[in-house]
């Protein structure tokens, strides 16, 4: 039974890198002359984006006819007295993989505090959040990679599974065979918890994402932006940096008839 | 020996008054956030308006407390530069009428959440013009888990303005910037084309 999930795993993915080989026809850079189109195509980083948005769009299809109402029956439906214990297990489930990773980052603090959620929720069947005040530790291959220097290579996006990096896509490969709770429970724990946490998730979701699709003028390239300043923000453990570039105030934006303006005006004409 | 102690006090003093400015643009940008907010909840949420007039006092608000056209130029990205003046002012105004009609009506379905400041440090950058605070909150859209919200503050003199927020690490501005360089460079490179785009939603 184990290897026969592990197989279709590997199947799965084979066929999905070949997929992705087949219609990997490559966005053709813009040339060399055209600096502004260069920069923007080096700044989005996504060579791939053609087959990218093709995945995009099958992933899209997905999410509506499976997860999104799997997730609306989950919010809607599952009794909420339910729903604390459920997502407690999901989350300390992933508490071993983050003490692995918290470990190779060489994170102590975070890495205690993941093992620490573990053993004692373990008495509670893992149903319990027993530090309600802290949050949750999560760690994992990607962000050891980035940790250690890796960078994030060009965007991609992953069949099912959704927006990725090179850099993360390699996480996930590593945390498939890596994770503790697969190596002791057996695939089965792992998938039923990925799927879990897919659903849960998304039922949080519901109304930013419908909100995202109907406002954004590029549904995929906000997501690409989001996805990115997310593991950013994951890989920093949350702690700000300094912003590399920021709007400011625009002062001589605001009253065009005055000097900024003027000048404006007279290197134009 | 006292030209030591005259440099010494010179330095002090020197240091004593830039931190105190420091900090005085720091608890001004806090007290600005906590005005603002206040503001927002008293006008914007008031069920019995009709959504013109939300829409109009978001307009005011937005216009008083955000730096409008300075966001609007940093998510134009590098089309603003290349942009003729009646481009750049048509987009301004679409900019800003997108944002109202986008934003604006959701404080219609605001129900008394908790909003709280949570402190606030110095992030201006060397050899800027404006001060810069990054004011820290939490937006409570449930009792346990709130959304940690970082407001993106410059100044200049009695000048306050928000220029990004940051919603759990992610800023609206990048996400935003990233958006229409996208848009811009499938279709002609130019401002014309987010031009367009933006009008066709404001419009439609």
């Amino acid at each position: 039974m184990l290897n026969s999930v592990f197989d279709i795993k590997v199947i799965r993915f084979a066929a999905a890198v070949t997929v992705m080989g087949a219609l990997s026809a490559c966005a053709t850079p813009p040339p060399a002359g055209d600096q502004d189109a260069r920069a923007a195509y080096e700044e989005a980083n996504d060579p791939f984006e053609p087959a990218n948005r093709l995945m995009f769009s099958a992933n899209v299809m997905v999410d509506q006819l499976v997860l999104q109402p799997a997730a609306v029956t989950y919010r809607d439906l599952f009794p909420d007295v339910l729903k604390p214990p459920v997502e407690n297990f999901i989350t300390n489930l992933f508490q071993p993989l983050s003490f692995l990773h918290a470990l190779l980052q060489g994170d102590m603090d975070r890495a205690e505090q993941a093992a620490a959620r573990f053993f004692t929720a373990l008495p509670t069947l893992l149903l319990a959040d027993t530090f309600p005040d802290r949050k949750p530790v999560f760690e994992d291959g990607g962000q050891t990679l980035a940790v250690w220097g890796f960078e994030e290579g060009p965007y991609v996006m992953l069949p099912l599974l959704g927006p990725s990096s090179v850099r993360d896509t390699f996480g996930t490969i590593g945390d498939f065979f890596a994770d503790p709770v697969r190596l002791i429970a057996g695939s089965e724990v792992t998938t039923g918890r990925s799927v879990g946490n897919a659903v849960v998730t998304r039922s949080k979701n519901l109304e930013q994402v419908r909100e995202l699709q109907r406002t954004s003028l590029d549904y995929y390239a906000a997501v690409r932006s989001l996805y990115r300043q997310q593991r950013a923000a994951q890989i920093r453990n949350g702690i700000s940096e300094p912003a590399h570039s920021a709007p400011t105030i625009g002062l001589d934006l605001d009253e065009p008839d005055t000097d900024g303006g003027k000048k404006e005006t007279a290197a134009t004409n | 020996m006292r030209t030591i102690a005259a440099f010494v006090l010179v330095v002090a003093f020197s240091i004593g008054t830039s931190a105190a400015r420091a900090d005085s643009h720091i608890d001004t940008s806090v007290k600005f956030i906590n005005s603002l907010s206040n503001q927002a909840i008293e006008t914007l949420t008031d069920a019995s308006i009709t959504t013109e007039q939300r829409r109009a006092e978001f307009r005011r608000l937005f216009r008083d407390g955000f730096a409008v056209n300075g966001i609007a130029r940093f998510v134009a990205g590098r089309y603003w530069r290349k942009a003729s003046d009646a481009d750049r002012a048509e987009y301004l105004k679409l900019f800003e009428d997108v944002i109202v009609n986008t934003w604006a009506d959701r404080f219609s379905q605001y129900s008394g959440q908790k909003f709280e400041v949570r402190g606030a440090t110095d992030a201006t950058p060397e050899k800027s013009a404006e001060d810069v605070a990054l004011v820290e909150s939490l937006f409570f859209t449930s009792p346990t888990s709130p959304v940690r919200l970082e407001w993106r503050v410059a100044s200049k003199g009695d000048l306050f303005k928000i220029v990004d927020v940051k919603l759990e690490g992610i800023s609206m501005a990048t996400t935003q910037r990233d958006e229409f360089n996208s848009v811009v460079s499938k279709n002609g490179r130019s401002l014309e084309a987010l031009i367009e785009e933006l009008r066709r939603r404001r419009d439609g």
